[in-house]
């Protein structure tokens, strides 16, 4: 690889880790409207239930019920739940964590679109002692944009067959 | 103290103990009993260790306990409470005084010899095809141990509409409704629909009982528990698929879909050279009776059940508006969310049973991320608290309401273009039951929300904690898109990470959490809401009362469950130790 495309790609790793790294700080300030803007219009936010199945056999299927299975619209309708001052679970406010590791980047075969994948571990905290952990992986797929980099479709899997906490009540 | 029946005056011996020392009393006609003399006061309790055989009186007596000489389980003498491990069950006591110098008591005569019985129910008629009662086994009753925890009596007072706390933290009370309420009660397992092929399987739970769901060669259904026979390993470790055999990872026993017969294990020919062989005794254990009720199945693990018809009585009439509405009946979509709720398992019951009132406070952010407007303020016209045999439905006739908060056009419209065949079908007032505001709780732990389809399961983790299972139930013969609706609709609504469910989950988790407060505990709960309101309905089947801001059917649902609390035990698979 020339140097040239070798500064690109170190480049491109920077931004799209700079990219996740800001997300995760918005959500853990709670600062949704913000955070709604890193992704695109037409974005595709799906995070299915996870089951556990043998090797051997069918897997589960595609359109299962999810957690997410969201359009823009969808998203905006959580946040809006979230900002409401009658969302009594979240007053006094749920104290967030994100942890996001594991990035990697590449290009595809469209010019301003990259594969992202990365990890998150969301640290939720309420009450006195009610800590959680949910942890999940992440598929990304990274547009360039006149605006900057914007996730287009993020495909969220979870190790947990059962969620270990009452709600999800964050984004991953 | 404690008593198991009449109990008569003995004389049991001279009262010339000295402090500290216990003494073995035999009698004709009664259970060995032993005698204390703790400082200077004399107890009685029953000589046989709970926990094995042993004689209390061989062990050692310590200020006031006693420490059996076998495996030193301790127990406290004037209460008769087990202390430490490895004794669990209470020591049955027996009220004693001195009377010119003699030790009396009131003992309970002997229980007759015969520890078990084979109960002599009919074959049972089942009310629709695929039932099978299972022929294995003998099924034993097991006598009640001495009952040191309240009884449900004690806990319950419906008619002044009181719950003691106790029910949702104390872990003997748990422990009591295991056998009690879940053991014999009927327990959703599955939905028809998730094992259309012979040799699907998904895994549950009753109670705290793993089982797996199989779909026989014939076509019916059978469930057994997910434990090896030979060590207790469990058989099946996925949520569901497809298998032609369950296979022990321990020693390779192998059991088939059909009743879990036992095929085969690892190095059979050393087995059957052993003349004591009887694979055919050794196959899974199977739940006593299952049934299906319009594609919704269920299995209890009580031989003396009443049939599931009888267990569910006129609320199958209720039922039909979400069963049976449209031709071919219902299925259930794919996918099962799970989640984990710290709260007692009642305290998520008795809200799907009886609870309207919630749903404007609690919901308030849900409804207006949704529909952005308030939770539509109950009609107090006609809604309705209905309960039978602790099964509750709560509902107004509004035939839209629930759904509307799906936020989904297409199941709006799927609903409004279907009504007049509903109405034909099941007549107005189901009609407009079928997507109205309202809730449901099948007695013990089955819920659901008509209009929003949502289904779920609270199964008991321990008096302090909830596994949540959730599915979504629409028509078979509904188009493809208005499916798609409902999933995204519970998704967005109703699921742990839906804008309505968020905010139910910690309301539940501290009603429970609070109670670790031994103060707290004492206090009482207020279930007073409602109590003149029962009313003769023309149509209405059950007990029916005008309005649905009530807590008649909540009564009714811990008035059953303490009469299961208070009744005779299970008649379970498996013999009494």
């Amino acid at each position: 690889m020339s140097g040239a495309a070798i500064a690109t790609e170190r480049d491109m790793a920077d931004r799209a880790a700079a990219l996740l790294l800001r997300e995760a700080r918005l959500l853990d300030a709670e600062a949704y409207d913000d955070w709604l803007e890193l992704f695109t219009d037409d974005v595709h936010y799906w995070m299915p239930s996870t089951e556990s199945r043998y090797r051997a056999g069918s897997d589960a299927s595609p359109t299962r019920m999810a957690f997410f299975d969201d359009t823009k619209d969808d998203l905006r309708i959580r946040v809006r739940r979230f900002q409401a001052p009658t969302a009594w679970s979240e007053d006094p406010p749920t104290r967030h964590v994100h942890v996001v590791t594991n990035i990697e980047t590449f290009p595809t075969d469209a010019a301003d679109t990259y594969d992202v994948h990365s990890v998150v571990a969301a640290h939720r905290s309420r009450g006195e002692d009610d800590n959680t952990v949910t942890l999940a992986r992440r598929a990304d797929s990274v547009v360039d944009t006149p605006d900057g980099l914007r996730i287009r479709r993020r495909h969220i899997f979870t190790p947990g067959v059962v969620l270990q906490s009452r709600n999800l009540n964050t984004f991953l | 103290m404690t008593d198991l029946g009449t109990t008569q005056t003995v004389e049991l011996c001279t009262a010339d103990l000295d402090p500290g020392e216990m003494r073995r009393i035999e009698l004709d006609g009664y259970d060995p009993v032993a005698v204390y003399n703790i400082d200077g006061v004399y107890f009685t309790t029953a000589d046989r260790c709970t926990h094995a055989t042993a004689s209390l009186s061989n062990g050692t007596l310590a200020d006031d306990c006693v420490t059996c000489p076998i495996h030193n389980g301790t127990f406290h003498v004037p209460t008769g409470t087990a202390t430490t491990f490895p004794a669990k069950i209470d020591l049955q006591t027996f009220r004693t005084r001195i009377e010119n110098g003699q030790v009396i008591a009131e003992l309970t005569p002997s229980q007759s010899s015969t520890e078990s019985t084979t109960p002599s129910a009919p074959q049972r008629q089942e009310q629709t095809g695929r039932d099978h009662t299972s022929t294995t086994a003998v099924a034993v009753n097991r006598t009640t141990t001495t009952r040191s925890i309240a009884s449900g009596s004690e806990l319950v007072d419906a008619p002044n509409g009181r719950v003691d706390r106790r029910i949702f933290w104390d872990q003997d009370i748990y422990e009591r409704e295991l056998l009690q309420v879940f053991a014999k009660s009927w327990l959703f397992i599955a939905h028809d629909s998730q094992i259309p092929r012979p040799g699907d399987f998904i895994t549950t739970w009753m109670g705290e009982d793993a089982v797996i769901v199989v779909r026989q060669l014939d076509g019916t259904i059978r469930a057994v528990i997910n434990s090896c026979t030979h060590r207790g390993n469990r058989v099946c470790h996925a949520d569901a698929g497809h298998v032609d055999q369950f296979v022990c990872n321990y020693h390779g026993w192998s059991f088939g879909i059909d009743g879990g017969r036992l095929l085969g294990v690892h190095e059979s020919n050393i087995y059957e050279a052993d003349p004591n062989w009887r694979p055919d005794e050794l196959g899974l254990v199977e739940v006593a009776h299952l049934n299906t009720y319009k594609g919704l199945v269920f299995a209890t693990f009580d031989r003396n059940a009443p049939t599931l018809a009888e267990f569910l009585g006129d609320f199958a009439w209720y039922l039909d508006v979400m069963l049976d509405n449209a031709e071919g009946g219902t299925e259930f979509l794919a996918g099962n969310v799970r989640s984990v709720l710290d709260c007692n398992w009642k305290v998520a019951a008795e809200n799907f049973a009886g609870d309207s009132l919630h749903a404007g406070w609690t919901h308030d952010s849900g409804a207006r991320a949704i529909l952005d407007t308030s939770v539509a303020t109950l009609a107090e016209g006609e809604s309705y608290h209905v309960n039978v045999n602790g099964h509750g439905w709560e509902f107004n006739l509004d035939g839209v309401g629930n759904a509307a908060t799906l936020g989904q056009r297409d199941v709006m419209r799927y609903l409004r273009s279907r009504h007049g065949e509903v109405v034909e079908r099941l007549g107005e007032t189901r009609a407009n039951m079928l997507g109205a505001i309202s809730s449901v709780n099948v007695f013990p732990n089955f819920s659901f929300l008509p209009g929003q389809a949502t289904f779920r399961i609270w199964h008991p983790r321990g008096p302090h904690q909830t596994l949540l299972y959730t599915w979504v139930l629409v028509n078979k013969s509904a188009p493809q898109e208005v499916k798609d609706a409902y999933r995204k609709g519970v998704m967005m609504t109703f699921s742990p990470s839906g804008v309505f469910e968020m905010d139910d989950g910690e309301n539940w988790e501290q009603a429970t959490q609070v109670n670790r407060g031994v103060v707290t505990r004492h206090q009482p709960l207020h279930y007073g809401l409602g109590h003149d309101t029962a009313i003769d309905h023309p149509e209405l089947p059950g007990n029916v009362h005008r309005s649905q801001v009530n807590d008649a059917n909540q009564r009714a649902f811990y008035t059953h469950w303490a009469e299961l609390m208070d009744s005779d035990p299970p008649a379970i698979p498996g013999a009494t130790p």
